[in-house]
């Protein structure tokens, strides 16, 4: 009764080897839970008179999804019930600017385990918890009012002292500001780990930190004070370290780890003096923020429910220890190989995988050294038939610029999702099940929201809604979001060069009859219309342009001085979908119309607006599915045929790869969306993505590696797991049998094919062999608008007419648009137009003076 | 674009055959680290590092952050612009900083912009040229060639030449005058390292144009926007702003990689060697082989770039405006963030960034690192073993360099000056312009012969036997034509195009004839009024007749 502790650890469930006998699909990365435990939290006062005053007790339950074989940043899940709802949220709740809340879940990763077998220096306590910055740990120097744990009922009488945390104290060398009478200062060092030896950090102020600790670092902390909705529940996605992302936490396959879980229920108080002082009265403080309120201007909260004191004897009391092992470190390349490393370049959809599969490349002497160099797939395929690169890793089908001919092999089976972060209202948690249509995607697309007040004024479309949680077939879509309008709900956050996803997404909307006919320009059932920029644009399309010109009229000075295009700011595509997912991670939209005063130049400055605040998120973007799973982002469900919403998954992604055809041998398999709608299962993000090389001319050293990659690529690459050569999460394997075999076979004829190489009828001197065609005199191979002035040809200058008649080459240095007036279409029009009326004048005249009998009369 | 890339592997090549026999040589390198009797104590132990800066050259350190994922480092960078790279590394926030500029002192807003007593040294990762990307359109066609001189180049950034029609344009573009259209100038308005390098050169190229300006000397991170000018932060922004419909007239600086992403146009800027050229990986690395670093240690900014030389560099194909960014490295013995193993991750990931990372510089937009920048790495690389004599460097030197710039075996021998394509005749001041398309990444030259592709094109070239690695230039008038790798077409080397390349510029304007709406519409008239030529006469005719027959009546 004293504790008050009920602790009854349900025994873990987790199956010793980890993937064997669970059922994991490969696309979404789920598997099934495997710790869970639960425990009686209750908070007790002493009273004066020596009784005692208990709070209700909450029971909570913890469960992780995985704890075995990690790898250093995998993200796990950990969810509970039963807390003490929380309040005062604050907009970021990680490292120490999670702070200022109240009754929150802390998350944190330590050394040791909870197991009082073990050798001390095997045991979890706080001094192996990893935090990022000293507020975390220690409290500096504080006044008798915020020295709540000095009154901690569970604390023992050396932790009550004034200073404490270490003995010995730090000196005044060492930690200058710690010991300062009368305040109050406790200490939590940080024992790192390297090997046997144990160093420890003070943690008094930042200079007696670990090597990894920062504030504001670029690798943001794992460790959260989480929020509890107002029905006890919520989770996280938390990202484990291993000791190659944080050695002096130093968590490995040989040291084992916990992650423990405190939920912040409130300090038990020892009992108090007569009268109560004022430390007495701040332990028994109860929190200033109602359950599910915000504090997103980081006031100060009641310390006695921060999580600042998750280290305090009876907060500590109430952890919960997941015990976590590592996976062994994968193999590694040498950094000294001198083999020089292949290129293939394209596609940032394989990311993921070339991530995972190239260690398997270059620690097996067999095999080359393959680096996948992420570009757009056109400028990788422009690369593969210049002889560039060896292969292309592209995603659909690509003009052939030059003579040889090009096989496509099956590499991956992916796609692209439009990941989501969206914050239900009043901190309800995060919103988990979207649903999209290609009317909404269009919507997003063509610029139609308005974004804010700024927008109305854009010619045509005035009365359209501000963002897409305002637009009620979103709202009908999606219920119980919030529809305060954000700048971000006008934009999808997207690409903005050329890319085969760009292609796939446009061709989505391109079936959907709803969705084209609002892009021809018929309103929705609510009157909203297409912006004109965007009216009847054609899709689908490899590039998605910035069309709009609309600068709004505003009185604010800041905006006059920086006259922008609106919607432009809005949309503000980027160049790789690694930044949109990092965007979505942050929970930062790439929305770029804050507009302030420069400081430095004095004028003012347009700039990426705020992060958004936890609990008020709203945003959309375009993602890779291997992003999707690596940093645990959500995938939008999108709709087929009418009210079938389809979500990547194993089963939709292989749905979808049965409806995808091949036309003929080589080339890359289609995937109508017009059949995906059809079959109302198949998820229409599905991309194949394939390994371009040259069948013929490609020198027979690269025609082997890239055999090679393709034929590992599809049987060993296709194991999943998360060990080197294996396929991630965010990818569907390809099988010798079932719907993917076709795609096997294609990439193993294929292989064949390039490894083989068309005969070529002459052996040049150079590396690269003359395409069969050797005959004419300038066959363009590489660019395809060469001529720009050839569009024009009665207008060229003269050279380009010299240039013209003559298959030959001609002096043509000048290829440059040939200089005229601006264009009016009134000015081109008015003189033939004249002309046109004058001769209809003329041929009326005539008609009316020669066929037009005058009627019979009298003649004169 | 197969021009180069097919020169630089067989370069390559060489490098390969050579290591290999190396290797062959002394087979102890590779092995004895594989094969030692612990595996896990063979492995450097790397430890993560983190850093922030530049975004300048953001796209190819994510990548090289990519590649060195396999051998087991891990590296976070998160980009912010250098002026956030060199705050947050001054704050021990982070293990290392990418940066334009040196630490300054006192920045523009008057706070300090030092280490705040954290030892540093700064060391070069890639090379690149800052360069200027346009929409310009003459109805309805994008303009891909535009030229421009340093001069004209700053007046417009100086709000001196305001519209595109402007006489010093025309004169650049060796007398092409382009229709009356504001220039809207786009700039950074966050604090850039590229407005650094751009305002870097303007002061020391242009101090009387730019300091009139700037109301100061010396460069500024914060551009100082005014008039039309247009501020936009980050490079995807102004790419964004440039490219989009309303960006007709717009002209702003990127690092060339981000108008090759886009396939978008650049200036060709106007070099001391008399000719236009464009920030090709070639062209950028011919310039920084004058980039020198600033060995006075009582100077403040000790060993930084002094691109004096290179701004100037006579070479008719190096891109004036060429520079390099460089990593910020904490070399103390006693650094807070520092350990062994962060040290040796550092000292692994520069040594193959600054080798076998290289290669890829040109296909993405920068430029590969030359000698004597590569030297002066490595020799920066070198103070993390000073400062801590556990770091591993043993075969890390620039020997054992994959660099496509230079032959690691002999280290006299540039190969880049050898293989870097001339500029092509119409490139040259007071000829042409060229009708290459800028923006493609690929060198606008008369080096036909040293293209393997175009040898192939152009059966009657005199080259099949000469080594495409050698760069051999096309003989100036032989019987056969230089061919244009871009266009495919022949292009005359200097001397015989002159004379007839001045008819077509005698006579600039006759423009209105040009306009599509008129030859469709004047077509459809021309058709009507021969219609009406053939038909109204016969008609006339029986007309005449029927009223004759009926006069007598």
């Amino acid at each position: 009764m004293l504790a008050a502790l009920v602790a009854a650890f349900a025994p873990a469930s987790a199956s010793p080897s980890a993937t064997d006998d669970r059922v994991i699909d490969n696309v979404t990365g789920r598997a099934s839970s495997s710790f869970t435990a639960t425990k009686a939290l209750t908070r007790v006062f002493e009273n004066a008179d020596g009784t005692t005053y208990e709070f209700p007790t909450n029971t909570v339950t913890v469960s992780a999804s995985e704890t075995e074989n990690l790898r250093g940043r995998q993200r796990i899940t950990i969810s509970w019930t039963g807390a003490q709802p929380s309040g005062g949220r604050a907009s970021n709740p990680y490292g120490e600017k999670g702070l200022q809340q109240e009754y929150p879940v802390v998350i944190l990763q330590c050394r040791g385990r909870d197991d009082a077998s073990l050798p001390p220096e095997k045991q979890v306590r706080p001094e192996t918890c990893w935090t990022a910055s000293v507020a975390q740990r220690s409290q500096i120097a504080r006044s008798e009012a915020e020295a709540t744990w000095t009154h901690d009922r569970l604390a023992t009488p050396a932790d009550k002292e004034r200073v404490s945390g270490m003995v010995p104290f730090p000196t005044k060398e060492t930690c200058p500001t710690a010991d300062q009478d009368p305040f109050f200062t406790r200490l939590t060092p940080f024992v790192a780990s390297s090997g046997k030896t144990f160093k420890t950090y003070e943690a008094c102020d930042s200079t007696r930190m670990a090597p990894e600790a920062a504030v504001d670092a670029a690798f943001p902390p794992a460790e959260i004070a989480a929020f509890t909705d107002s029905d006890g529940a919520g989770s996280v996605e938390y990202e484990v370290r291993s000791d190659v992302e944080n050695e002096s936490l130093g968590c490995n396959h040989k040291v084992e780890c916990s992650i423990v879980v405190i939920p912040i229920n409130g300090l038990s108080c020892d009992k108090p003096a007569e009268p109560a002082t004022i430390a007495d009265s701040a332990c028994r403080k109860g929190g200033r923020f109602a359950p599910g309120s915000s504090n997103f201007s980081n006031e100060g909260v009641d310390q006695a429910v921060s999580p600042a004191l998750w280290w305090s004897a009876s907060n500590w009391a109430n952890r919960f220890s997941i015990p976590v092992t590592f996976g062994l470190p994968p193999d590694t390349c040498d950094i000294l190989d001198p083999r020089p490393p292949t290129g293939f370049y394209g596609s940032e959809l394989l990311a993921q995988a070339s991530l995972q599969w190239s260690p398997a490349y270059c620690l097996d002497k067999k095999r080359f050294k393959f680096q996948h160099n992420q570009m757009s797939d056109e400028a990788g395929w422009n690369l593969m038939e210049s002889g560039g690169g060896a292969a292309a890793i592209v995603s659909s089908k690509h003009q052939r610029r030059g003579d040889d001919p090009v096989g496509y092999a099956p590499t991956a089976v992916t796609g692209f999702s439009i990941g989501y972060v969206i914050d239900r209202p009043d901190n309800a948690g995060e919103f988990t099940d979207l649903r999209l249509n290609a009317r909404l995607i269009a919507k997003l697309m063509t610029q139609s929201y308005l974004g804010s007040d700024l927008g109305r004024g854009h010619p045509g479309i005035g009365d359209n809604p501000l963002g897409i949680m305002n637009d009620p077939e979103f709202i009908a879509l999606n219920p119980g979001l919030s529809q305060i309008s954000q700048e971000a709900g006008a934009a999808l956050l997207s690409l903005s060069n050329s890319s085969d996803v760009i292609e796939q997404l446009t061709d989505y909307i391109a079936h959907d009859n709803a969705a084209m006919d609002f892009v021809n320009g018929k309103p929705d059932r609510w009157g909203m219309k297409v912006n004109p920029s965007y009216k009847k644009i054609k899709l689908p399309r490899t590039e998605w342009p910035l069309l709009d010109d609309f600068i709004p009229e505003t009185e604010n000075e800041c905006r006059q001085n920086n006259p922008a295009v609106y919607f432009t700011q809005l949309a503000a595509p980027v160049t790789a979908l690694r930044k949109i997912a990092e965007a979505l991670l942050d929970g930062w939209p790439n929305v770029q119309t804050r507009c302030e005063v420069d400081l430095g130049t004095g004028g003012y400055k347009l700039g990426r607006v705020d992060r958004q605040s936890f609990g008020a998120r709203f945003m959309l973007g375009v993602v890779s599915l291997g992003d999707v799973e690596r940093y645990g982002l959500r995938s939008a469900s999108l709709e087929t045929s009418s009210g079938d919403y389809v979500a990547p998954s194993d089963e939709s992604l292989a749905a979808a790869v049965a409806l995808a055809k091949q036309e003929k041998d080589d080339e890359p398999f289609v995937l109508d969306q017009g059949e995906v709608r059809k079959s109302g299962k198949a998820y229409p993000g599905t991309m194949i993505v394939y390994t371009a090389a040259k069948l013929a001319s490609l020198p027979a050293e690269d025609a082997a590696k890239v055999a090679q990659f393709i034929r590992v690529a599809t049987t060993e690459g296709q194991r999943t797991g998360t060990g080197n050569g294996e396929l991630p999460a965010g990818f569907l394997p390809i099988k010798k049998s079932g719907v993917t075999a076709k795609l096997y076979d294609e990439a193993q004829r294929v292989a064949a094919a390039v490894e083989k190489q068309a005969p070529t009828p002459t052996a040049a001197p150079s590396s690269d062999t003359p395409p069969p065609d050797g005959g004419g005199g300038t066959t363009v191979t590489s660019v395809p608008s060469s001529a720009p002035s050839a569009d024009l040809p009665s207008v060229a200058p003269t050279a380009t007419a010299s240039a013209a008649p003559t298959e030959s080459p001609a002096t043509e240095p000048v290829a440059m648009p040939e200089t005229q007036a601006v264009s009016s279409d009134l000015g081109g029009r008015l003189l033939p137009g004249l002309l046109v009326l004058g001769l209809l004048g003329v041929a009326l005249a005539s008609a009316v003076r020669f066929f037009v009998q005058p009627p019979p009369g009298p003649r004169p | 674009m197969t021009t180069r890339k097919v020169r630089l592997g067989l370069g390559t090549l060489a490098v390969i055959t050579a290591s290999t026999v190396a290797l062959l040589g002394a087979p102890a390198t590779a092995v004895d680290r594989g094969g030692a009797a612990d595996p896990e104590l063979s492995r450097a132990a790397y430890a993560q590092i983190e850093g922030t800066g530049s975004t300048w050259s953001e796209l190819i350190v994510q990548q090289w952050i990519a590649d060195v994922d396999s051998n087991g480092m891990k590296v976070v960078y998160t980009g912010g612009g250098s002026s956030k790279g060199r705050k947050d590394f001054a704050q021990n926030s982070t293990d290392f900083a990418i940066s334009e500029i040196p630490y300054q002192g006192v920045d523009e807003q008057g706070n300090a912009d030092t280490s705040n007593g954290r030892e540093y040294a700064y060391l070069p990762i890639v090379a690149g040229g800052t360069a200027f990307t346009y929409q310009l359109k003459i109805g309805d066609q994008l303009v891909r060639n535009l030229r421009l001189s340093g001069e004209t180049i700053t007046k417009i950034f100086t709000n001196q030449i305001t519209n595109w029609n402007d006489p010093a344009i025309a004169a650049d573009n060796n007398g092409r005058a382009f229709p009356s259209l504001p220039i809207t100038p786009v700039v950074r308005s966050d604090g850039s390292g590229t407005t650094a390098q751009f305002t870097t050169w303007m002061d020391k190229e242009y101090p009387s144009l730019w300091r009139a300006f700037y109301g100061k000397a010396g460069l500024t991170s914060y551009y100082p926007r005014e008039g039309r000018a247009v501020g936009q932060a980050g490079s995807d922004q102004v790419m964004n702003t440039i490219a989009g419909f309303a960006g007709n007239g717009t002209i702003g600086y990127v690092e060339y990689s981000y108008p090759v992403n886009k396939d978008y146009p650049v200036v060709k800027v106007l070099n001391k060697g008399g000719y236009f050229v464009e920030p090709t990986d070639y062209n950028v690395a011919v310039a920084l082989t004058k980039a020198k670093i600033n060995q006075d240690k009582s100077s403040p900014l000790y060993l930084t770039q002094i691109l004096d030389e290179v701004y100037r560099h006579p070479d008719p194909r190096a891109y004036p405006i060429s520079s390099y960014s460089y990593m910020v490295i904490p070399t103390g013995a006693t650094d807070q963030r520092m350990t062994t193993a962060k040290r040796q991750t550092l000292a692994d990931f520069m040594y193959y960034s600054l080798c076998a990372g290289q290669t890829k510089a040109g296909p993405y937009g920068y430029s590969p690192l030359p000698l004597n920048l590569v030297k002066a790495g490595f020799e920066q690389i070198a103070k993390l073993k000073t400062a801590d004599p556990a770091v591993d460097l043993t075969d890390r030197d620039v020997t054992q360099c994959n660099n496509p710039t230079f032959d690691g075996k002999n280290l006299a021998n540039n190969l880049l000056a050898e293989t870097a394509p001339q500029p092509a005749a119409c490139d040259k001041a007071g000829e042409g312009p060229c009708g290459t398309e800028t923006g493609t990444n690929t060198p606008s030259t008369d080096d036909g012969s040293a293209t393997p592709e175009v040898t192939v094109e152009t059966p009657g070239a005199p080259t099949p036997g000469t080594d495409p690695g050698t760069g051999v230039p096309a003989p100036p008038d032989g019987g056969a034509p230089a061919v244009d790798p871009d266009t495919g077409e022949v292009v005359v080397a200097a001397g015989t195009t002159t004379g007839e390349q001045a008819p077509d510029f005698a006579a600039p304007t006759e423009l209105a004839s040009g306009r599509p709406v008129d030859t469709s519409t004047f077509g459809w008239v021309a058709a009507l009024l021969l219609v009406a030529l053939v038909l109204l006469p016969g008609v006339m005719v029986s007309s005449f007749r029927r009223r004759a027959k009926a006069s007598p009546r």
